[in-house]
């Protein structure tokens, strides 16, 4: 079959890649468009550290062949995240300690990101159910779960521009 | 890694053109969440893969006698369907979120113990298995599909494409519990589901499922034998749950070893039952 082209939508604009088959959208991401927030953790699904969405779903990136994407819209950190700024959610995560080595940080604030598009005002509950798949191995899950919890009250879901 | 192809059939009559021609060499994927996950560790080396995102598979139907689930369809919209309890109750407690947005119902049918929860609740259920091959459909129960593990009754050029869940009294009650190393995004100890028609304290139509316990999901005749058509109180069900962890075969993982599987397999075939009986609130 030899390499194909791909299309997509990436954060708003159309991005085209050539890949062999079967290529993940992690890796696409990560070493043809630049979106080195795409971590390559476990490559198992089992860690969240290259949590992306897809259509504002949160999905492995790293389980996901980028052909399956080809006319869908990902959207990664670097999408949500304002020229010379810091997005709301990016916000909280800095004003409440929300990381500490920040491996596991794009992951959970994506999954965030399509969280507080959902669940606007969630319980601290909630919170914790939603991220059972984004693992931190800093152990920082109190003061993620505070970051959370901050850029809802901060009103996160209106601004971050992951519409369903 | 190299694959050399990765096919999107857009209909089953495609994909089914391309498993006669690629043969066994030929993967099929569904959601990717353990085709992909063997294929990035190396352990699968396919030299084609076909992947069933586009093939229209993903819509659930009323059908004759119960519901008809697309093979494609997520736990995501599983867990969605207020119609289906015990599917939608286990499909919560499958993955995460991220995940159960990737997995399928159908893949979950070739998911290896300890993972797999949905088969287990299938098997409660007494779902059958939608089987298209160049011949037509053909449709066989969910507990002749699985022949061990990581085996299957499917031939060479068939395709899952759909379960059928058969339609249940309006008195039927269902219970699902899952136990694992932590509350959620685990793979299982040990899943039981169990199903009845209660008439007051009488069970009828007894299905006790249990899963991560055998090579496939088993479902315990022995045990559902004991409490058909009785009282379930106390005794009963305390030899059901013996006669359920008798019927197990765990393998030691590192999740949990044999003897604590089997003795699990008890536990929560009590607790399960216990729900079924309404003697104990649904545990979250």
């Amino acid at each position: 079959m030899g390499s194909v082209v791909v299309s997509f939508d990436l954060g708003g604009r159309p991005v085209e890649v050539l890949v062999g088959p079967l290529t993940t959208l992690q890796s696409v991401l990560r070493t043809q468009l630049g979106q080195t927030s795409v971590k390559d953790g476990c490559r198992q699904g089992g860690c969240g550290s290259c949590t992306v969405l897809v259509d504002g779903e949160p999905m492995a990136s790293c389980l996901l062949p980028v052909q399956d994407v080809a006319g869908h819209t990902v959207t990664t950190l670097e999408a949500v995240t304002p020229a010379g700024g810091l997005s709301p959610i990016e916000r909280a995560f800095l004003d409440e300690n929300g990381f500490q080595c920040g491996y596991c940080t794009p992951g959970v604030e994506m999954l965030t990101a399509a969280f507080l598009e959902r669940v606007p005002h969630p319980t601290r509950e909630e919170i914790v159910e939603a991220l059972a798949g984004n693992i931190c191995r800093c152990t920082g899950y109190s003061s993620i779960i505070d970051s959370i919890e901050a850029a809802a009250e901060a009103g996160a879901s209106a601004q971050t521009g992951t519409a369903r | 890694m190299t694959v050399a192809n990765y096919f999107q059939p857009t209909s089953v009559p495609e994909a089914l053109a391309l498993l006669r021609e690629h043969g066994p060499d030929l993967v099929v994927m569904a959601g990717g969440t353990i085709a992909m996950q063997l294929i990035n560790e190396g352990v699968s080396q396919p030299t084609s893969v076909l992947g069933l995102r586009r093939a229209g598979l993903d819509t659930i139907t009323p059908t004759g006698d119960g519901t008809r689930i697309g093979a494609t369809v997520t736990l995501t919209t599983l867990a969605g369907r207020d119609d289906l309890p015990l599917l939608a109750t286990t499909a919560v407690r499958s993955g995460s979120w991220t995940i159960r947005n990737m997995a399928t119902v159908g893949g979950n049918l070739f998911t290896p113990p300890p993972g797999g929860d949905i088969a287990v609740a299938l098997l409660a259920l007494d779902a059958r298995v939608v089987i298209a091959g160049m011949s037509g459909e053909r449709e066989m129960a969910l507990a002749d599909f699985a022949t061990g593990y990581m085996t299957t009754a499917l031939e060479t050029g068939e395709l899952v494409v759909a379960v059928i869940v058969p339609r249940v009294a309006a008195a039927a009650r269902s219970a699902f519990i899952k136990l694992g190393r932590r509350r959620a995004n685990t793979p299982a100890v040990v899943t039981v589901a169990v199903a009845a028609t209660m008439e007051g304290d009488i069970a009828r139509d007894v299905r006790i499922a249990l899963g991560a316990v055998a090579p496939t999901p088993i479902r315990a005749r022995a045990a559902e034998a004991i409490i058909e058509g009785q009282v379930l109180d106390e005794d009963r069900i305390a030899e059901a749950a013996a006669a359920a962890a008798a019927a197990t075969a765990p393998a030691t993982d590192p999740i949990a070893s044999e003897w604590y599987r089997r003795r699990m397999a008890g536990v929560v075939t009590t607790r399960a039952l216990e729900q079924l009986a309404g003697r104990v609130p649904e545990a979250a």
